[in-house]
């Protein structure tokens, strides 16, 4: 029982027990749930399947993991990028939009503008 | 061996409870060692308008800075520029509370926050904080109505006012009152932060923190959206701001039938009116001894005297009285009264009003004379030009046996701001505003902290009980006595009544006395105690006969405050003393009086009242019967929802968590920073042990046992 094994997000799902074409269809399933507007699907389809897809040794399912594993890093870009723009403009210009921006916000802080 | 563990355990749990006990009763925590708390707090809160803020605010964890106290102009280059430990908490000289010290620490990064000592010593000849044309934008005068007058263009009422009560500081600024707080003040930035021969103290220097976070921005548009908002989609939702309203007070020499709204019939009513409030810098400070405390005394000794006459020999017309809160906030109390006539919600309407006589500043009368100003624009209507003449020499012709002159300034002066200018905005009737100023203001402290009792020049003898001063009468109650006995016998006058009936309109110096004392110096007096209702004056330390003068601040209203102002109270049981009989109802007959027939619940209002103390302290409470009532005095921009409205006010006073402040010794940068890198580097060093120390656990441990080894 090493340290690494301790590195896990979510479900504590250790991949090497798990048959290649189980793996596959998990994969598929992160890749299709993240368009339902889950960017954190992406992520985590990402960061756990990372290893799986560059690291271990060639595979027949590999290729396809591979290619899932790109399409939500990219997705992911995407969302990040937007998101971040987003928020920056948003808490920028928040004050000076007046009602619009308070029509906007969830929760206003009091006593600044 | 079982023995000998429950000893021990009942031993813990002995050992642990008396230690529990120990640290429990002895109760000295660390943050009682670090800061001393400063009791009494007076705060600059923040107002909003229709566009702007005003007043100032602090952040949300409070404001601190190291003190310094401001007492000469080194001090104020050491604040601004040259001190090495800044941001710096000024404790500020009475002196140097005026505009350009105050506009150089707004601009400046280094300041903290001020407190102001508030005494009479260094206080300057003059100190106005209000500005210089007083509610310029909501009064008569406008580009429409006498464009050359408006913006003080004629004449400026206040030319002593820097305008500091409607700037908006970014910091927060109290006032210190107590001066024992002071002297811990003061001490405490001579034990540590007071310069050694030009040099700069040393750390640990003493530090304040004030709390004063508002939470209203921008102005009332902003923030009753945002209250709109929070309370429409918020699962807890928070107010903002509230508001400025309270109520007017009125009362009529024949009663008016409170539940006829609109006309009334066959009534011709001449207004006598005068203002309730008063502000200051500061949050609920507001003694208003001349601005607003000379009308009230006035007003009220009118009534007295006019009011047993007007029985006896009832004049043709009604005269309607009526207390206004609020003006000093753009006209609220009036502005109400006048919106309520126009719709017909209001037990008289503008076509039942034959004339209006407003009562100003009164108090300070140089040379023992008065002055009627009246309003130029209006006047060039001949109709009303002549009922403004004829008004002005019935007001001659009864100053005539009395030591008083009376004289009317340049016709072509504009009114001063008044309570009849939102009047004469609905409706050009005839008015005159008794003043004792002829151009500009004579009260050098209008609206300020220090327009107090010995502003009005109102100072007893020194050796005298409570009582004694409570009816002592100063020149300045006979002086108001004289007024209102020319004002009470101008009134029966301009109502059509005879003039053989003059000579018995006199108000009485005592009572006048008797009002100046309870509302300038103490109003926990014995006279005040026996007009007001029982439970009041049981009442604990939020009672409203708290000792002290009263503060005539309009303040938030029932809503928010509990049961009316203090000062509104006072007024209204006042006027039941004066003007009410005294019935034989019992208790519950007074609150519930429309179950018996001969009382009217329409034509009058029912006082449960304490009545005098006798000789062994008991009181006999009774019941009176007056036609006095209370009208609320919020601003019709708040009925209407235009919170950016022009014509009406737009007032609000924020919302604030706690307001306190408190005083600790700061030690430097240097010392915080070390001390939290230190205490960084001992968590990671831990860290790096305890892994170090796991991942060698089987080499460590192994050899203390032969257990064998599971596998894992």
């Amino acid at each position: 029982m090493d340290l690494s094994s301790v590195f896990f997000i979510g479900n504590i799902m250790n991949l090497e027990r798990i048959p290649n074409e189980e793996k596959l269809s998990l994969c598929r399933r992160y890749y299709l749930g993240g368009f339902a507007f889950l960017p954190f699907l992406w992520l985590v389809n990402v960061l756990w399947f990372f290893r799986e897809a560059f690291l271990k040794p060639t595979y027949t399912e590999q290729l396809q993991i591979k290619s899932y594993v790109k399409k939500s890093a990219l997705g992911l870009i995407v969302w990040v990028a937007v998101l971040t723009t987003w928020i920056t403009i948003f808490q920028h210009f928040r004050a000076q939009w007046g009602e619009v921006g308070d029509y906007l916000s969830f929760t206003i802080p009091l006593g600044t503008a | 061996m079982r023995k000998m563990t429950d000893l021990i355990s009942i031993n813990c749990v002995k050992l642990l409870i008396s230690a529990l006990f120990y640290t429990c009763v002895l109760c000295s925590s660390v943050e009682q060692k670090i800061y001393v708390v400063l009791n009494e707090t007076v705060p600059c809160v923040r107002l909003l308008n229709a566009t702007h803020q005003i007043g100032c605010q602090s952040s949300i964890s409070g404001d601190t800075g190291v003190l310094h106290v401001l007492e000469t102009e080194s001090d104020l280059d050491w604040i601004l520029s040259s001190g090495p430990h800044p941001p710096y908490m000024v404790i500020m000289e009475t002196a140097f509370f005026n505009r350009s010290v105050m506009m150089r620490m707004k601009n400046s990064s280094r300041v903290a926050g001020v407190a102001v000592i508030i005494s009479k010593t260094g206080l300057a000849d003059n100190f106005s904080p209000h500005t210089t044309c007083p509610n310029q934008n909501t009064g008569v005068y406008s580009e429409s109505y006498g464009s050359d007058l408006a913006n003080c263009n004629g004449t400026v009422w206040n030319p002593l006012g820097n305008g500091l009560s409607y700037e908006d500081f970014s910091f927060p600024v109290f006032a210190l009152k107590d001066e024992n707080q002071t002297q811990v003040l003061r001490k405490c930035y001579e034990d540590h932060n007071q310069r050694v021969n030009g040099s700069a103290p040393q750390y640990p220097l003493c530090a304040m923190q004030l709390f004063s976070h508002m939470h209203a921005v921008t102005d009332t548009v902003t923030c009753m959206r945002r209250t709109d908002l929070q309370n429409r989609f918020s699962i807890n939702p928070e107010v903002l701001c509230d508001p400025l309203s309270d109520f007017n007070v009125w009362t009529s020499t024949r009663p008016l039938n409170n539940s006829a709204k609109g006309h009334a019939a066959d009534e011709s009513v001449v207004i006598a009116a005068t203002r309730l409030d008063g502000r200051s810098f500061f949050w609920e400070q507001a003694p208003a001894a001349e601005g607003t405390v000379s009308g009230i005394v006035t007003l009220l000794a009118t009534i007295q005297a006019l009011y047993p006459v007007t029985q006896e020999a009832p004049p043709p017309r009604n005269i309607f009285f009526s207390f206004f809160q609020g003006e000093a906030f753009d006209y609220i109390g009036s502005s109400k009264m006048v919106y309520d006539m126009e719709k017909n919600d209001f037990v008289i309407d503008m076509n039942n009003v034959h004339s209006m006589l407003e009562i100003g500043q009164v108090g300070l009368l140089s040379g023992r004379s008065l002055w009627m100003h009246s309003d130029p624009v209006s006047r060039q209507n001949k109709s009303v030009d002549t009922e403004v003449s004829e008004m002005m020499s019935r007001i001659q012709s009864a100053a005539a046996g009395l030591k008083l002159t009376v004289d009317h300034p340049s016709v072509s002066q504009p009114l001063p701001p008044s309570s009849f200018q939102r009047f004469l905005r609905a409706r050009r009737i005839p008015g005159l505003v008794l003043a004792d100023h002829n151009t500009s203001f004579t009260n050098r402290y209008y609206e300020s902290m220090y327009d107090d009792a010995e502003n009005l020049n109102v100072t007893y003898p020194p050796g005298l009980t409570p009582d004694e001063q409570l009816v002592y009468e100063t020149d300045a109650a006979k002086s108001l006595a004289e007024v209102a006995t020319l004002v009470a016998r101008s009134l029966y006058l301009q109502a059509g009544g005879e003039e053989n009936n003059l000579n018995n309109i006199t108000a009485d110096p005592k009572i006048v006395a008797q009002l100046l004392y309870g509302f300038l110096v103490q109003k926990n007096n014995s006279w005040f105690r026996s007009l007001l209702p029982p439970e009041v004056t049981k009442k604990g330390v939020n009672s409203i006969l708290s000792p002290g003068p009263p503060q005539f601040y309009i303040g938030l209203g029932p809503r928010v405050h509990g049961p009316a102002h203090s000062v509104t109270r006072f007024v209204q049981y006042i006027l039941a003393n004066l003007t009410g009989t005294v019935t034989n109802l019992t208790e519950s007959q007074c609150q519930n009086p429309s179950e018996l027939s001969t009382e009217n619940k329409d034509l009058f209002s029912y006082f449960w009242v304490s009545g005098p103390a006798s000789v062994n302290g008991t009181r006999e409470p009774f019941c009176v019967r007056a036609s006095v009532r209370l009208s609320k005095a919020v601003s019709p921009a708040f009925e209407l929802l235009e919170y950016g409205s022009r014509n009406y006010s737009t007032w609000t006073e924020s919302r604030w968590k706690s307001i306190r402040a408190r005083i600790f010794l700061v030690a430097s940068r240097e010392l915080e920073m070390l001390t939290l890198g230190v205490g960084v580097a001992v968590l990671l060093l831990s860290l790096l042990v305890t892994y170090f120390i796991s991942s060698k656990a089987e080499l460590l441990f192994s050899s203390a046992r032969e257990t064998p080894t599971t596998t894992y």
